[in-house]
């Protein structure tokens, strides 16, 4: 379950203690000066690492295994502060299952979003790119300094300007649409679920697709020139070259955009739970992170919402997993 | 701003050719109109929400008439905001809890991917794995049981608390990130300096450290910019612990019952976004290639 990139791909699987043999510097000379004596090399890189595992344990994976317990539980404010256990198996779970807005509301908004937002960002991310590859110094340079500038926008004020934008009573929105007649009164686009979802896929679409206009950027300029020149002598038209040369020679750019755009874009809380409704308060508009902090926090029913965030958890895993394997057995044919 | 010249530049040197996909030499008219208007297209969906966010904040009429340039020019609502909204309270919470991140975290990636990048040892896949693994998981999931667990630490309510769980967001991808930078440096230097009889901590200091430099300030600068955009752990720790409120949830203070104070709202929104805009600006280049470091090769 590796993602963005096969973590070692220097490294020979059964090297288990390389670095132990007598002789500085004698293992495959990587490990260098840092080695020293066989047996202090040893202990030296758990040293370097203790810290940095002891947060990551300590604070990432001990709450992982917590929120797992939590879901097992009926756990609300009077577990928090007496801190007992309350076990009651699957029940959280049960519930869960049996919620007809779990099928209805919370997994299409979760799932159908990410899909569309994955799709539509990496889409328009590489016309962008396409575009970008294809301008003079002077454009490109513009252009691309506008692109950092939309990607810098934090997710908390971009959102807020995106409501303020689409504003029911005096977005600016609503108003050119009324100056040029397309709208008789104002309406407030953040009630009905499919507007809802359609100005938070703006959002997050301006918001994720510069990464990818820049990383494809970079795959792209890095493309030989004689591959493309030699294509064109033999006559293959420019969408031809794209598709035939260029995305095979990228293959493993996309890989790494599509997956980190997927975790990313299931992740999405502010951009949803900062709009107006988006709190819990419009039921038709909850995805599985948001149903699961107004259970935990707003009804203080904690181990509910950890059965939430757990499924949520899974699905995220469950998905990488599957881009991974993909990605994989692309790379072994 | 001469930040906004160092795009261009890292593009234009790995570029190889002007144009890499036009066809070969032919420029009609027709397609290079069509590239200026999907050029204009492009700039006006990036840049609108910005230059929108930038109006309001300057308008005094902001949230009463839309215009698309500031009716009646004020500085009013930053005034506004940096005074009685309390907004430099935030913006100094805001400050320590992100530097207070990127000391900690950098410190603490940087000697871990020295020991990853440079040793081989039993389970370094594994724990590089898990270095990726943990970046997955949604936030969400993370802030019941850590809720819980700094509510145990009593650090609720508190900047500590913050940096705590901050430290632990931004750790995971720092390692990744600088791994790469120390991998990139030739270990021949560290050998020779080992010949020479340099020592372990010396080797760190004079040899390794100046060569990650950059790379560390690429980090630092992701670590910062975490700590400053993070929401959810913020709203939910600091509670009503308004002395305390970072800049992404003090931004909520100018929300209204029943009306919101828009020209305030947006003129808070800038001054989160400025920083944020300059880092990025600086940092662009490292950050697309750490994010698909080894991706390409390695």
């Amino acid at each position: 379950m590796t993602a963005p990139a096969p973590p070692t791909p220097s490294t020979p699987m059964p090297s288990t203690r390389a670095a132990a043999p007598d002789g500085a510097g004698a293992a495959g000379g990587v490990a260098g000066g840092w080695a020293g004596r066989a047996r202090a090399a040893a202990v030296r890189p758990w040293l370097l690492l203790a810290p940095a595992l002891l947060v990551l344990a300590v604070l990432l994976l001990w709450p992982l295994v917590r929120v797992g317990l939590f879901s097992l539980q009926d756990y609300g404010l009077r577990e928090i502060t007496t801190g007992e256990p309350n076990w009651i198996g699957l029940e959280n779970y049960r519930e869960i299952l049996a919620t007809p807005e779990l099928w209805t509301v919370v997994l299409p908004n979760t799932v159908g979003f990410a899909v569309l937002s994955v799709v539509g960002t990496v889409a328009f991310g590489t016309a962008v790119a396409v575009l970008l590859a294809s301008l003079g110094t002077f454009w490109r340079t513009v252009t691309s300094s506008a692109i950092m500038a939309a990607w810098a926008m934090p997710a908390v004020t971009g959102t807020y300007v995106w409501v303020w934008i689409f504003d029911a009573d005096r977005g600016v929105f609503n108003d050119v649409l009324m100056n040029l007649g397309l709208l008789d009164d104002p309406t407030n686009w953040f009630t009905n679920r499919w507007t809802f979802y359609a100005i938070v896929l703006l959002n997050v679409i301006h918001h994720g697709f510069p990464f990818v206009a820049v990383t494809v950027l970079a795959g792209l300029l890095g493309v030989p020139k004689e591959m493309l020149e030699a294509a064109e002598m033999d006559g293959a038209g420019s969408f031809r070259r794209f598709f035939s040369i260029v995305v095979p020679q990228l293959r493993q750019v996309f890989a790494v955009v599509i997956i980190l755009s997927t975790i990313w874009d299931f992740k999405v809380f502010a951009q949803v739970y900062l709009m107006p409704g988006g709190a819990g308060s419009n039921r038709s508009v909850l995805n599985l992170g948001v149903w699961s902090y107004v259970e935990s926090f707003g009804q203080n029913r904690y181990g509910f919402g950890s059965a939430i965030a757990v499924l949520l958890t899974l699905l995220l895993l469950a998905i990488t997993a599957v881009y991974v394997r993909t990605v994989l057995a692309e790379e072994e044919r | 701003m001469s930040a906004t010249r160092t795009p261009p530049r890292a593009v234009s040197r790995t570029r190889p050719g002007p144009q890499v996909l036009r066809r070969g030499g032919r420029r009609s008219p027709l397609r290079q109109l069509g590239k200026g208007v999907l050029v204009a297209l492009l700039l006006v969906f990036t840049l609108f929400p910005v230059y929108w966010m930038l109006n309001s904040s300057l308008d005094a009429q902001a949230g009463h008439t839309s215009s698309f340039w500031p009716a009646e020019p004020t500085l009013e609502h930053y005034v506004f905001v940096l005074t009685e909204g309390g907004f430099g309270t935030f913006l100094r919470n805001s400050l320590l809890v992100a530097l207070g991140t990127v000391v900690i975290s950098s410190a603490l990636a940087l000697l871990a991917s020295v020991a990853v990048a440079r040793f081989r040892f039993r389970m370094r896949t594994q724990i590089l794995m898990l270095v990726l693994i943990v970046q997955m998981v949604p936030l969400e999931a993370l802030v019941i049981p850590l809720f819980v667990q700094v509510r145990d630490l009593q650090l609720l309510e508190t900047l500590t608390g913050l940096i705590v769980v901050y430290v632990a967001l931004a750790l995971p991808f720092g390692i990744w990130m600088l791994r790469g930078f120390v991998a990139a440096v030739p270990v021949e230097l560290e050998e020779a300096a080992y010949l020479d009889g340099a020592s372990w901590g010396r080797m760190f200091w004079s040899v390794l450290l100046p060569l990650v430099a950059p790379g560390l300030v690429a980090t630092s600068i992701f670590g910062f910019i975490t700590a400053w955009n993070e929401f959810i752990f913020a709203m939910t720790m600091l509670g009503g612990a308004t002395e305390n409120y970072t800049v992404a949830i003090g931004l909520r203070s100018f929300f209204g019952v029943h009306s919101n104070d828009w020209g305030a709202i947006m003129a808070a929104s800038t001054i989160i976004t400025v920083p944020v805009m300059i880092f990025f600006i600086l940092v662009q280049r490292r950050l697309a290639s750490g994010l698909t470091a080894g991706a390409v090769k390695e």
